[in-house]
This record gives C-alpha cells, sequence and structure tokens, in this order.
C-alpha cells in the first residue's frame, strides 16, 4: 500500500484517539465548569438580592446589554426587580470596556450597582469604580458624582446608568420578552 | 550522559529560557504575581513531560516510528494540543480564578516552542524514562525562571508575594519604611521587558565572569 | 462604523500585539535585526493571520459551535494554521515566486508564532463578528508590522552604540522594547 496514504492513516488514528480521550475528559469537566460560570454569575448577583426569596429568569440583551436578569414574586408574574448587565466605553481601548450590573427595583429606586470588569490603571484608577457616585433614582442622573482626574471611567459608568435609565420604564411594563 | 546531568542541565546549563530563550510570550505576559507564575508552570510541566512520554514511546517503537516519520510534527501538535486542552478544561473547573488570569496564555502552550523543541529535540530520539527526566528538568527550568521573574515584578510592582490563593507574604512594610510607593509600572507590560532584560544582562554578566575566571586559571597553571 | 474605527484604532496601537499583548515576542526580538527582514515578517504574518483567521473564525461558528465541539479548538486551529502555512507556501512557490522569494523563509517560522494562534483565539474569546473579526486582524497585523519596522530601525543604530558587554544582544533589545512598551502604554488615554 501507499506509503503517505499509511501514514496519513496513522495520523487520522492518532487524531480520533486523541478527540475521543477530549470528550472523555470534557463529559468528567462540563458540568464542574458550568457550575463555576453560574457561580461567578450569581455571586455578584446575590450582593442586591436574597435570591432564594424570588422567582428567578434570564433574558439576554442585545447591544451594549449582556444578561438581564428578571426577579419576581414567588409564584406570580409580578415583577420586583430588574437587574442589568451593561457596558460602556472606559479607559483604555476599544475591546476594555466597562461592564457594570445595576440593579433597579420596581418603583425605580437603586438597589446597588457595581463594577464587574474594567482597565482602569492601577492604583488610583482601579480604587475610583469602588466608589459612591450618589445615584438612588434612575430617574435622576443629574446629582451623578463623577470622580476628576478618571474623566473616562466615570464617563463610561454614567453612560451605563443612563442606557438602564432610557429603558427600564418599558421594560418594567411589561417590554421584556423571555 | 547519566541521569543526573539528564535532570540537572534543563534547569542551569541549558535553562529553556535564560540561556535559549524559548517560550518568551508567556514568561513576559503571566508574570505579574507569583501565583500565575506557579500556574504556568504547573501547565508548562503536564504538558512537557506527558509529551515527551508519549511522543518517545511512539518513536521507540521501531514499526510505528517508521509509519509516523513523515507525518511526525503533525503527529507532536496533536499530542500537545490534546494535552494542553486537557489542562485547559481541568483548570476551568477546578482553579478557575487562575484559568481567568492566564487567559489566552493557556491555549498558547501548545506553540511554546520547549514542547515541540524537546520533542523533535530529545524525546523522538531517547527512551521514555530519560525522556521524563528530560521533561521533568526542563520543565521546573522554565518554572524556575518565570517564578524568579515574577517575584521581582510582583514585589517592585504591589509589594507582596502571592503564593497560593490567600498564602500572600505582604512586604508592604518595606515600601512604607522607604517612604514610598510600590512602583505600579513593574506589573505593567514595561516591568516585563525591563525585568527580563534586566536579569539577562545579570546572569551574561556573571556567566562572563566565570568564563574570566576559568581562563586566568587555566593561564596561570600554564 | 463608529465603533470599527475605535476597534481598529485600539488594535492597531492601544493593545499593540507585541507591546501589550506579549503575543509574537520570538520574532520580534529574532528577526528584526534589519529592517528588510522585519518587513518581509511582518507582511507574512499579516498575510497568514488574515486567512488563518477568517478559516478558523467560520469553522468555529459552523462546525465546531454547531456540533457543540467547542473543546477541540485548540487542535483544530493549530493544524489548520500549519497546514494553511504549508499550503500559503506550495501556492506562493508556483504562482508569485517574486513573492516567495521575499516572505517564504518566514512562513515555516509562523507555524510555531503564537501571534498567529493567539489572534485567532482572541477573536472566538472576544466573540467577534465576521467584519469585526477582519478588522481586528488586520489592524492588530498592522501594529506588529509597525513596532518590528521601529524596532528594526533601533537595532541597526544599536549596533554602532557601545553596549555594554553584558547587555549585548537580547538583553538591551529588552530593554529597548521596554521604552517603547512605555510610550504605547500611554496612548491607552486616547480613547
Amino acid at each position: 500500500m501507499n506509503k503517505g496514504l499509511i501514514s496519513g492513516l496513522v495520523l487520522l488514528t492518532i487524531g480520533i484517539v486523541c478527540g475521543l480521550l477530549l470528550s472523555v475528559v470534557n463529559y468528567f469537566t462540563a458540568p464542574k465548569i458550568k457550575e463555576v460560570e453560574d457561580a461567578i454569575k450569581y455571586e455578584a448577583l446575590a450582593e442586591f438580592y436574597t435570591l432564594a426569596d424570588y422567582d428567578l429568569s434570564e433574558v439576554e440583551g442585545t447591544g451594549d446589554f449582556g444578561t438581564i436578569f428578571i426577579l419576581k414574586t414567588k409564584g406570580t408574574e409580578n415583577i420586583e426587580a430588574l437587574v442589568y448587565t451593561v457596558s460602556a466605553q472606559g479607559y483604555s481601548g476599544a475591546s476594555q470596556k466597562i461592564q457594570m450590573l445595576i440593579a433597579v427595583n420596581a418603583d425605580l429606586s437603586i438597589e446597588g450597582y457595581k463594577v464587574v470588569s474594567h482597565a482602569e490603571s492601577t492604583g488610583f484608577g482601579a480604587d475610583i469604580v469602588d466608589n459612591d457616585f450618589n445615584v438612588t433614582q434612575i430617574t435622576d442622573l443629574s446629582r451623578f458624582d463623577s470622580v476628576a482626574d478618571v474623566t473616562e471611567t466615570s464617563n463610561g459608568i454614567l453612560t451605563c446608568f443612563t442606557l438602564v435609565s432610557q429603558r427600564v420604564g418599558n421594560d418594567l411594563g411589561g417590554g421584556l420578552s423571555e | 550522559m547519566n541521569k543526573k546531568e539528564n535532570f540537572f542541565k534543563g534547569i542551569i546549563k541549558e535553562n529553556p529560557l535564560f540561556v535559549s530563550l524559548l517560550g518568551m510570550c508567556p514568561s513576559l505576559a503571566v508574570t505579574t504575581s507569583l501565583e500565575n507564575a506557579i500556574g504556568m508552570t504547573l501547565g508548562v510541566f503536564f504538558v512537557l513531560v506527558l509529551s515527551n512520554f508519549i511522543i518517545s514511546l511512539i518513536m521507540s517503537n521501531s514499526k510505528l516510528a517508521d509509519l509516523v516519520k513523515p507525518v511526525r510534527i503533525p503527529v507532536y501538535i496533536v499530542v500537545i494540543a490534546t494535552l494542553v486542552t486537557i489542562v485547559e478544561m481541568v483548570m476551568h473547573a477546578y482553579l478557575p480564578s487562575l484559568y481567568f488570569s492566564l487567559g489566552v496564555f493557556i491555549p498558547l502552550i501548545v506553540v511554546n516552542c520547549i514542547i515541540l523543541g524537546r520533542a523533535e529535540a530529545f524525546a523522538s530520539s531517547n527512551k521514555p524514562l530519560d525522556s521524563v527526566i528530560d521533561g521533568v528538568g526542563m520543565a521546573l527550568g522554565y518554572g524556575l525562571a518565570i517564578m524568579t521573574i515574577s517575584i521581582f515584578r510582583e514585589f517592585l510592582g504591589k509589594g507582596t508575594l502571592t503564593v497560593w490563593g490567600d498564602l500572600q507574604v505582604n512586604l508592604t512594610f518595606i515600601f512604607d519604611f522607604l517612604k514610598i510607593e510600590p512602583i505600579a509600572m513593574f506589573v505593567q507590560p514595561v516591568g516585563a521587558f525591563l525585568t527580563f532584560g534586566l536579569i539577562l544582562a545579570t546572569i551574561t554578566a556573571i556567566a562572563n565572569n566565570h568564563k574570566n575566571k576559568l581562563a586566568k586559571k587555566v593561564a596561570n597553571n600554564g | 462604523m463608529d465603533n470599527l474605527i475605535m476597534l481598529a484604532f485600539s488594535a492597531f496601537i492601544i493593545e499593540n500585539i507585541i507591546l501589550s499583548q506579549f503575543l509574537g515576542i520570538c520574532p520580534f526580538l529574532g528577526v528584526s535585526t534589519k529592517r528588510s527582514s522585519a518587513l518581509g515578517m511582518g507582511m507574512a504574518v499579516i498575510f497568514v493571520m488574515l486567512i488563518s483567521s477568517s478559516v478558523t473564525w467560520l469553522l468555529y461558528k459552523y462546525v465546531l459551535e454547531a456540533f457543540s465541539i467547542e473543546y477541540m479548538r485548540t487542535i483544530v486551529f493549530i493544524l489548520v494554521i500549519a497546514s494553511l502555512v504549508q499550503m500559503v507556501e506550495t501556492f506562493l512557490k508556483k504562482v508569485s515566486p517574486p513573492l516567495y522569494k521575499a516572505l517564504g523563509i518566514y512562513l515555516p517560522l509562523i507555524t510555531t508564532n503564537c501571534a498567529v494562534l493567539g489572534v485567532a483565539i482572541l477573536n472566538i474569546s472576544k466573540e467577534h463578528n465576521f467584519l469585526e473579526m477582519l478588522v481586528y486582524t488586520t489592524f492588530i497585523g498592522l501594529g506588529f508590522l509597525f513596532v518590528m519596522y521601529i524596532f528594526s530601525m533601533l537595532r541597526e543604530k544599536l549596533d554602532f552604540a557601545p553596549v555594554p558587554k553584558a547587555f549585548k544582544g537580547a538583553p538591551i533589545a529588552l530593554v529597548i522594547a521596554a521604552i517603547l512598551a512605555i510610550i504605547f502604554s500611554r496612548f491607552g488615554g486616547i480613547i
């Protein structure tokens, strides 16, 4: 038989063996990986609400919005709160976006917010994301405290709030389809 | 070459990073903290030792070696990529924080020249046991090198040394004592190039010094 | 359109593949001693990167994701890149000998160039669509070429400079790269 063909077959066999091996490993690690990713997702959420008290569902947002979590009163269709994953342009490059979680109650008051990821320079720049930006009502962003000297990041955070404020009314009124 | 020499050559004489300048990319990118360097070392260790073992198993069987020879580079790549993917999946599942901080550099272990280089230069023409010893030595040599870089970078840049998770040595009091701040530049890209360059220069200086002394000794004796 | 320009600019300068992402350091130090070879290597990398990123992106979206075997990513990508480099080499040899002469010797080096595999993977993990992938890859490649070229000019001059003995070769090159990285890291404030 042709020698090149045999070599090709050997390569193919090794490839298939490796592929099978990987699928076995994947079978064991995949559930664990999913668990890890869920834990990361809900850990931030749990800072705002006790998740066991609500019916939790998720909607994938479009554009600047990531996952939107919907918290309903147990057993009803009554939306109690919405938590948005939203991103905006921040400091240092186009793919280095600021990502925030913003939790809004049904009465439009803000339960809490958190910067999930950013690319600020270490030290002073990175500290400001834990800052209190003085926002308590999503409808009133006029008192937003931006931080001097970290303009890009402050602006990015304000953009996140603005993006949420533009749609939250509609979403609470049933504009979210699951 | 006996087994001891075979083991130690990877650590000092043929250190893959400081002497052969192989595997530079991850050594610059993941050395922002000691923890990352240790994680990278674990990954490289697993892949290098096993790939050396498997490849020398394949190549020491003369019948199989004949068949594999014409396609040996793709075969090496497939074997290495499989091992790397296993490392990636296991790390993602059981060491998620390390997985996210090493990021793209885990799959990039595939193109780390050290691994393919050892497969071609050593494992393909040596016995499995020797290849494993070679792999252990080389991986340790590489690991010690990136850990050295990361110790300098993390200490100068953040004032801490993170060994694993919460196991962290806080040395900021040294900076407090000197009344200065840690030099954040060292955990940024700049610090990677600078630290590596200065360490290489130091090693060259020591090696030159050593050579001169040897030369003098020879001259005196003669 | 706005965000494509932004993406292009940050791929080119801010997230420069060599100076801030540390990919492709081996050719950066190895093939940058002369301007002509820096240009040749840069061109070859752009060329291979564009083809391989397009192919791997399509494969990932329409084969790996469709069969949900995403974990085969690394194996498939590296095999695609290795065979693409081979194919490009044979193709160039037949079709355009002058281009082959210019790029040929750099092509085999590219298989183990982590920049090519790195960009292919980054395009997937950053969830770029096809157009974004093309823009990102092109400008990452141009950034590579740009920094290689600047660096090779500096190194040509360095041949005439009195460098301390211990710093000769790679150490001084790394220190220069550090100075370049300082300059590039400050571009982050532009966007």
